[in-house]
């Protein structure tokens, strides 16, 4: 039903005063830094000791932005005899930021930890050759990652703290094993020598 | 001697007046328009709060090329902001900010026919714009501010002449010699009428048709660039004045307050002035564009009838009081 | 009727100054209505349409302008008001619906130019010997009072020729009554034409001013219109 003629008109010119007397929405963002969610996708983040130069980002890299060169280092064997070790050793990690669409699958499908989202954003450039960022800028950016949030208070333990845990457990375990085989056995020494002792 | 000094220092305070009060308009529909839409609008230019942000784009409209396209009519398209801006400033000559000799630019007898026959003469701004553009927006927009003229002139007119028949005279100082605060509800139906029309004369948004930018870009003045385009703007904005101004003087009874000293008159009509600058500002942010057929049926349907419904009443109280 | 105004406060004649020693403000009158005769010519000898628009603005301007110094403010007002306002802009609408190109327009041009000559140099000369007939030993006293006030204006308009006001708008009325029977006529005349079609009947009807509706597209019509 259609309510006093013009009562349609006095509702917009109500919704724009009020408007007008609210706080604003408008970011300044060059002077005050915006507060960012948690999670935010800025830039990616390289932490090259994790990383094995296996691969998988960049063959799963939907837009192919990921340039990664590497070579073979052999180790003389550990042990006299041995087998030759050989290592991957990353020569070059670089993401083309110009064509990333920032799906973070490569951080997704790293098995390694060695690729993190940093909420860093301000890497712009003037030219679209410069968003190729090496490794060094992607270790810098490395550094701004945010600490991981916390769990939640009855959560499950994180795997990889579980296996930690399990691998300290069973180090322990046999430790104490050792102690106690060595304990056992200097006593049976002892009992041995008092054994002699006890009838010279 | 004298009355030459006089004279020209009259038109020098009418000419700063020109040029000042466009500019606050503008700035203050920067701001006002921002903050309705949650924004903060311009906050560099001048560094407080950006109140040089006009300034600067005048600055900036100055140092760009003067393009005149190639098949335009080349004599037309340069005189045409001049036409669009000029007229406005021999308006703002005779609008009384206070009462006597002393707060008038140039006292003229037959001041609403004055006023209304300058303004008019700057619609032929924007038609000349929009023909010697050769470009087929341009036209179009000409064409959609000559159909808006006509059909608004009208009832602005019939408006004003329900004033000037309330006051018995077409001075605009007469009538507002003649004011009394009883007019206000009396002619209050001429004054929406007046601003209404007023309001689609100048083009100004829900009435800006002849400039819509989905549709023709930006009507008559599309092609144009630089200083000439910041005239075309500053014609606009010193319309906005006028308008405000006038409807002041002719409806809100212009210096009369309901308190204040008798020199303060002129602040009466600055404060209503502003205050409906800032109803322009307030409706173009509320409303969208009436469409072509919605605008012409607009002032015919409902402003035409209106504004002869309220000669008819201003008659009938006219001879009823005399 | 609008050189009337300014007769009727006419100081006595007789003791007319003459017509050498001119003042200031009869050179500028001479000036100002050799440059509106200018203007004028342009405005029928110019080849391109929309220009000879704008000479005509200048040349109702340079009138406005005469009327002016001849102290009949309110008559040069309603001039510029009515003629330069609506008119030219009427005149100009019309233009640019119908064909407005920039440059010349050599086929706008009329066969019969002799012919428009010579009414326009016959109206002249009647106009002419009219007000100097009517006028011949009347002289304005410009360095008064302004003497075609508006209030002067309207008192003498509506005391002495009320009965041409009214005749003239009586014409004006019949005129625009007219011209709505002529539109009105046309949009019935395309209501029968398609009328045989389906449903365009009701359409036609509604819509007053659309002459150049044909009906819509996809109906069985053959467009008699065209």
């Amino acid at each position: 039903m259609p309510p006093i003629p013009g009562s349609g008109l006095a509702k917009g010119l109500a919704v724009t005063l009020r408007t007008m007397t609210k706080k604003t929405v408008t970011a300044q963002y060059p002077d005050t830094q915006p507060e960012l969610p948690p999670r935010s996708r800025g830039v990616i983040g390289l932490f090259e000791e994790n990383c094995t130069v296996c691969m998988l980002c960049a063959r799963e890299c939907p837009d192919w932005c990921i340039y990664i060169d590497s070579h073979k280092e052999t180790s003389p064997p550990a042990a006299p005899g041995g087998r030759e070790r050989s290592r991957n050793v990353l020569d070059r990690f670089a993401i083309d930021f110009s064509l990333c669409m920032y799906c973070g699958i490569c951080i997704e499908v790293c098995p390694f930890d060695a690729l993190f989202w940093s909420p860093e954003f301000e890497y712009a450039e003037t030219d679209i050759h410069e968003l190729t960022h090496e490794r060094d800028k992607l270790r810098e950016w490395m550094w701004t990652v945010p600490e991981p949030p916390a769990l939640d208070p009855a959560a499950e333990e994180p795997k990889e703290i579980a296996a930690a845990r399990k691998a300290a457990d069973k180090l322990a375990a046999q430790r104490a094993k050792e102690q106690q085989e060595q304990q056992q056995q200097e006593k049976e020494q002892q009992e041995q020598q008092g054994e002699k002792g006890g009838n010279p | 001697m004298n009355d030459v000094l006089d004279v020209a220092l009259r038109l020098a305070i009418v000419f700063v007046v020109f040029l000042v009060a466009p500019l606050l308009v503008g700035q203050t529909e920067h701001k006002v328009m921002a903050h309705m839409q949650g924004r903060l609008g311009p906050m560099y230019a001048g560094g407080f709060h950006g109140w040089a942000q006009l300034v600067a784009d005048g600055v900036k409209f100055a140092q760009k090329e003067d393009v005149v396209p190639a098949a335009a009519d080349r004599r037309v398209f340069q005189l045409a902001p001049a036409v669009a801006l000029l007229p406005y400033l021999l308006v703002l000559a005779v609008i009384p900010l206070g009462p006597g000799d002393g707060a008038v630019g140039q006292l003229v007898d037959a001041g609403i026919f004055f006023v209304l026959a300058v303004m008019g003469i700057g619609v032929l701004g924007s038609l000349m714009a929009g023909w010697a553009s050769a470009n087929k927006f341009s036209l179009l927009g000409g064409l959609r501010t000559a159909a808006q003229l006509l059909s608004y002139e009208l009832p602005m007119l019939l408006a004003a002449a329900s004033v000037a028949m309330a006051a018995g005279t077409v001075s605009l100082t007469g009538i507002l010699d003649a004011f009394a605060w009883w007019w206000l509800p009396w002619q209050i139906v001429g004054a929406l009428v007046f601003f209404v029309a007023g309001l689609a004369e100048l083009q100004r948004p829900p009435f800006d048709m002849p400039v819509a930018d989905s549709e023709i870009i930006f009507g008559a003045y599309t092609e144009y660039t630089g200083l000439r385009f910041a005239l075309f703007l500053l014609a606009e904005y010193a319309g906005i004045v006028i308008l405000c101004a006038l409807t002041t003087v002719l409806f809100l009874g212009g210096w009369h307050g309901p308190f204040g000293a008798d020199g303060l008159g002129w602040l009466w009509t600055l404060l209503k002035t502003a205050l409906l600058a800032f109803v322009v500002i307030w409706l173009r942010v509320s409303y969208p564009r009436l469409r072509e057929d919605q605008l012409q049926k607009l002032a015919w349907t409902t402003l035409v009838p209106l504004a002869l419904a309220q000669i008819a009443l201003t008659g009938i109280v006219k001879v009823a009081i005399s | 009727m609008l050189h009337a105004a300014p007769s009727l406060v006419a100081s006595a004649a007789g003791d007319h100054p003459g017509f050498l020693s001119p003042s200031g403000v009869e050179i500028a009158f001479l000036l100002v209505g050799l440059a509106t005769l200018g203007a004028a010519v342009i405005t029928v000898t110019t080849r391109q349409l929309v220009h000879a628009a704008l000479w005509l603005v200048v040349a109702l301007g340079g009138l406005a302008v005469e009327y002016l110094l001849l102290t009949a403010e309110f008559i040069a007002w309603v001039q510029v008001l009515i003629y330069v306002g609506s008119i030219v802009v009427l005149l100009l609408f019309g233009l640019m619906l119908t064909r407005a190109p920039i440059g010349r327009s050599p086929d706008a041009d009329s066969g019969n130019r002799w012919v428009a000559l010579g009414v326009a140099l016959a109206s002249a000369a009647a106009l002419v010997w009219v007000v100097v007939d009517a006028f011949r030993t009347t002289w304005i006293d410009l360095d008064g009072p302004a003497q075609g006030s508006t209030r002067v204006t309207g008192a003498f308009l509506f005391r002495n020729w009320v009965l041409p006001f009214e005749a003239l708008s009586v014409l004006l009325l019949a005129a625009l009554v007219g011209a709505i029977v002529l539109s009105r006529k046309r949009d019935t005349e395309t209501g029968t034409g398609t009328g045989k079609n389906t449903g365009t009947g009701k359409d036609t009807g509604t819509d007053v001013g659309t002459t150049s509706r044909t009906g819509p597209s996809g109906a069985p019509g053959k467009g008699e219109k065209r």
